[in-house]
């Protein structure tokens, strides 16, 4: 801590490490900086900034010491402005978020000012700051007055770079693109294949045989022309010698080539067969596997996880990136290994024909690898471009279409029309440059394969003209020529595939290496019959570091209570619930039951005694009564029809056409959402759970359907611990006690009369909703 | 229903009439605004109802506790400090470079890449969805939004220079 120059760059160390991430953080401190400084000073903090304070880009420096805090920012031509503040004297600093740009304001007694402006890009420096600034003001005086910190950054964007090297993340791909390690992650995936070996290996050696076999008919055409019809047109008409077969007549040794051509095409065929069937049935064991380890670990893992992501990209994992990862097994690698080898077989067969013509041949390779690469580019550029325009054209369709009544209630048919014209004329467009690429590529690439074969017949021709080349070899060069380029071009497009699939991978591998927070302890043991006391010890709970949304909280239930919970929404009473279903885990304190620490037995014999009902019932397609018994799929019907008419359900069950066979779900919304409710609720009851909760059991209801399900709880609630989360506080009219939570604390606890005579938030927010439904009656 | 029965939806707006009021910074330099009659209000945000489309135009000026006073249609009506005042806040808070013309879009990963000249100064910044962070407004303006949220404006395209204006009219 004595060099105030080793210090000095202590915030930007992160920025200097990737300056494209961040582009505009300088992190180099300016002489004249320094300067400013007194010499035993010592800086204690240091940040770059991307603006400075009279609004232009450029960099600022924000610098506090033990006492002063300091802003430096260069000034043009002119005199840097200076800020130079006594730490003591600040009061209160507020970091501003505003529309494009954010600020840090300084207070003092007197006085306030914008010590340092910065750009989004920095949020992520910034959002800390005010809390290092508070530390220092604080030990800078000497009194124990409060300083205030006010206003907070929005985090959303943080998330859009990459943690390690900042690099933006793009949309939909959900992995950081200059992380990904391709090779590492490919081999990890091809691991896979591994207990396949056998599988694996035949077809390989079946692709091998298979392209070799498929590149030898120019040779047997070079056979035929070179030994057969070149010697009898020479006038050699009794024997022509064949490398293999020896001595034969002219017509034998035709007959004898054609019989091997047929042997050679119905071999390689067949042989295609076979190797991609089993190339194919390779890829499906191994994505077989996969998906079912990617399925089986997304149930091992939390709700976290589950918080963290949104569902399209879960599901995207178990089917389309896995999906994706068979296509490139099956399919692109095939492609590659194949594409490679009859490069490599045509090559030394080019050579092993003739060495100097071959290296002449190769000649315009680089070229039309590099225009391939190119023009791949701008396809693909344009392509995207035209996608962009179609999407925009469906976009509008489905805009306007479900909503064809407004439009024709305020008789704007034309102007719909005129939009439409409008996004059809740029997709025109489009489709235009698009076709104009198009049309130009394929004749291009044409044209310079042939380039190749100019070469043979130049240079190729020459050699035959001076005898130093046989016509056979000429021919056979001619064929080669012509099967070369597509593999090259193939090759070309590799790059592309490889990154679609190593994402895909990264995303599956991501899941795979997910860890479940809450997971079973090996000494967990099984959780005997819940009696019903709950207990909370000190419970502290944050879903981010550093933000605890409960805070220190104890209490005890007995057995059979029921705990009505209310307070302001945020304030923590969905959080209490999760935590005693153990969806997240405690960070302090314990939460016990019957005396029996929850995170020491198993989850399953936790939740199985525990029944849920939440605000929005989830029903999962199937009949009614698949969904009474959901978590008890043993249930007798006896069973069931029980639970229905206990959640008050059998009446309007037996009114739907199938009975307890209809179908319900998310895709069949015949249910009204009292309905589904009690459904829920049976569902939840069918379990005769000892503890019950009910979160917001009857929110968004009328007031007829609510008074059925109260009615249905207040008969299943007997006997049984249950917490219940309402807004509306006369539902909870019934609870032996209230317990009211604010900010993540147990701010009152009691009955009704208890805190209405108390006079708190709970004396509050009753009396706002009676006056709340006095409006609704006038 | 009859004249004087329906409502006037201008009623409805909380306009401010631009001579009752005053607007100036104090000491902490933080927007007061003095309406005749009234206990002055520290601490003003300034918002703007449509600030892509009429910037200058309908400015809400909201206490510190985020409550609506009431909106000034045009500062231009203002008196010459309150105007300059105000004008100063919303430049603060709306922050969104004009640019002037661009150097170069590189592209890596498909994120494309902008390096160009604004009239705030040289800026490098990075687009993660061109179809749904460039947005093309009538005249050939254009905004701009960035992977952090920076925002930035392209008055029109069609008038940058013809390098800048090819690289633009690629990306849109």
């Amino acid at each position: 801590m004595s060099d105030p120059k080793s210090q000095s760059t202590t915030q930007g160390a992160a920025a200097a490490d990737t300056p494209q991430a961040l582009p505009s953080a300088t992190t180099e401190l300016p002489p004249e900086a320094l300067a400013l400084l007194a010499p035993e000073e010592e800086i204690h903090l240091s940040i770059s900034t991307d603006i400075k304070l009279d609004g232009l880009y450029g960099p600022a420096w924000l610098l506090a010491t033990k006492k002063r805090l300091l802003a430096f920012s260069p000034n043009g031509g002119g005199p840097p402005e200076i800020v130079d503040l006594p730490l003591a004297e600040i009061e209160s600093l507020e970091i501003q978020d505003l529309y494009g740009s954010g600020a840090l304001k300084v207070r003092t007694q007197s006085t306030g000012r914008t010590v340092a402006l910065f750009s989004k890009t920095l949020n992520a420096q910034f959002a800390s700051l005010p809390d290092q600034l508070e530390e220092l003001v604080r030990q800078a005086r000497p009194d124990d007055e409060q300083i205030i910190t006010r206003g907070r950054l929005d985090r959303a964007y943080l998330k859009r770079r990459c943690e390690r090297c900042g690099q933006v993340i793009p949309r939909r791909m959900g992995v950081c693109p200059g992380c990904l390690e391709s090779r590492k992650l490919l081999s990890r995936f091809l691991s896979y294949s591994l207990p396949y070996w056998p599988l694996a290996v035949t077809s390989l050696s079946i692709l091998l045989i298979g392209t070799f076999i498929g590149l030898t008919p120019p040779l047997l055409l070079r056979t035929l022309i070179d030994d057969v019809m070149k010697p009898v047109a020479d006038g050699n008409l009794d024997t022509v010698s064949l490398p293999l077969l020896g001595h034969a007549t002219p017509s034998g040794a035709l007959a004898w080539l054609v019989v091997l051509l047929l042997l050679i095409n119905v071999s390689r065929n067949i042989l295609s067969a076979v190797r991609s069937y089993l190339l194919a049935r390779l890829g499906e064991q191994i994505t077989f596997d996969m998906r079912r380890q990617v399925y089986h670990h997304l149930h091992r893992l939390s709700l976290n996880f589950y918080n963290d992501r949104d569902t399209g990209r879960i599901m995207a994992s178990v089917t389309q990136d896995v999906g994706r990862l068979q296509d490139f097994l099956s399919d692109g690698l095939q492609e590659t290994i194949r594409n490679i080898l009859t490069i490599l077989i045509i090559c030394s067969i080019l050579f092993y024909l003739n060495a100097s013509l071959a290296a002449y041949v190769l000649l315009p390779t680089p070229l039309i690898v590099f225009i391939t690469i190119r023009f791949g580019q701008r396809l693909h550029r344009t392509y995207r471009n035209l996608w962009r325009r179609w999407a925009g054209l469906s976009a509008l369709l489905a805009d306007v279409i479900p909503g064809v009544r407004v439009v024709k209630a305020f008789a704007q048919e034309h102007r719909e029309i005129d939009k439409f014209e409008k996004r059809s004329q740029d997709l025109l467009q489009g489709e235009l440059r698009a076709a104009r690429t198009r049309s130009l590529f394929s004749p291009l690439m044409s044209f310079l394969t042939s380039l190749g074969t100019l070469i043979i017949w130049w240079v190729g021709g020459n050699e035959v003209l001076g005898q130093t080349m046989t016509l056979g070899a000429f021919v056979a060069f001619t064929g080669y020529m012509w099967q070369f380029y597509g593999p090259v071009e193939s090759l070309c497009r590799l790059n592309h595939r490889f990154q679609r699939a190593a994402t895909s991978a990264e995303r599956v591998f991501e899941v795979l290496d997910s860890q479940p927070d809450v997971d079973d302890a090996p000494s967990a043991k099984t959780m005997p019959a819940i009696e019903g006391r709950v207990e909370f010890r000190n419970v502290t709970f944050a879903y981010e570091p550093g933000k605890p949304v409960i805070h220190d909280l104890s209490f005890t239930v007995e057995p059979g209570e029921m705990i009505g919970l209310a307070g302001h929404s945020g304030a923590g009473k969905s959080t209490l619930i999760n935590l005693i279903c153990r969806f997240y885990e405690v960070d302090e304190g314990s939460i016990l039951i019957d005396g029996h620490e929850i995170r020491e037995v198993q989850l399953r014999s936790l939740r199985d005694q525990i029944g849920v009902v939440l605000q929005d019932p989830f029903l999962f397609n199937g009949s009614v009564a698949d969904n009474i018994a959901y978590g008890k799929p043993e249930a007798t019907l006896g069973e069931v029809v029980g639970a229905a008419k206990a959640a008050n359900a059998h009446d309007f069950i037996c009114a739907l056409p199938d009975g307890y066979d209809s179908i319900v779900g998310e895709r069949a919304v015949r249910l009204s959402g009292g309905e589904r409710q009690r459904l829920s609720i049976a569902r939840a009851v069918l379990r005769n759970p000892r503890v019950l909760i009910l979160d917001e059991a009857t929110a968004s209801m009328d007031t007829e359907t609510e008074a059925q399900i109260q009615e249905a709880l207040q008969r299943l609630i007997k006997g049984r611990t249950t917490f219940a989360i309402a807004h509306r506080l006369s539902t909870l009219r019934n609870a032996n006690r209230l317990f009211i939570i604010d900010k993540g604390k147990l701010t009152e606890m009691g009955t009704h009369d208890e805190l209405i005579e108390l006079d708190g938030i709970y004396a509050r927010l009753v009396r706002m909703q009676t006056e709340m439904s006095r409006i609704r009656v006038v | 229903m009859t004249m004087e029965e329906s409502f006037a939806l201008t009623d409805e707006l909380n306009l401010l009439i631009p001579t009752d009021i005053r607007l100036y910074r104090d000491e902490f330099s933080d927007l007061v605004l003095e309406v005749a009659g009234r206990e002055p209000e520290r601490g003003i945000r300034v918002v703007r109802c449509f600030p892509i489309s009429a910037g200058d135009h309908f400015i809400g000026l909201h206490s510190d506790k985020d409550v609506e006073l009431g909106i000034v249609e045009d500062p231009k009506e203002l008196d010459p400090t309150s105007r300059k005042s105000l004008t100063e806040e919303l430049e603060h808070t709306y922050f969104r470079p004009q640019i002037t013309a661009v150097d170069a879009i590189t592209e890596q990963y498909h994120i494309p890449r902008w390096q160009v000249q604004t009239n705030r100064g040289p800026r490098n910044f990075e687009i993660r969805s061109s179809r749904r962070d460039i947005r093309v407004l009538s005249q050939g303006r254009i905004l701009i939004r960035d992977a952090d949220g920076n925002q930035y404006e392209i008055p029109d395209y069609r008038r940058l220079d013809p390098t800048s204006r090819a690289l633009v009219e690629n990306q849109i």
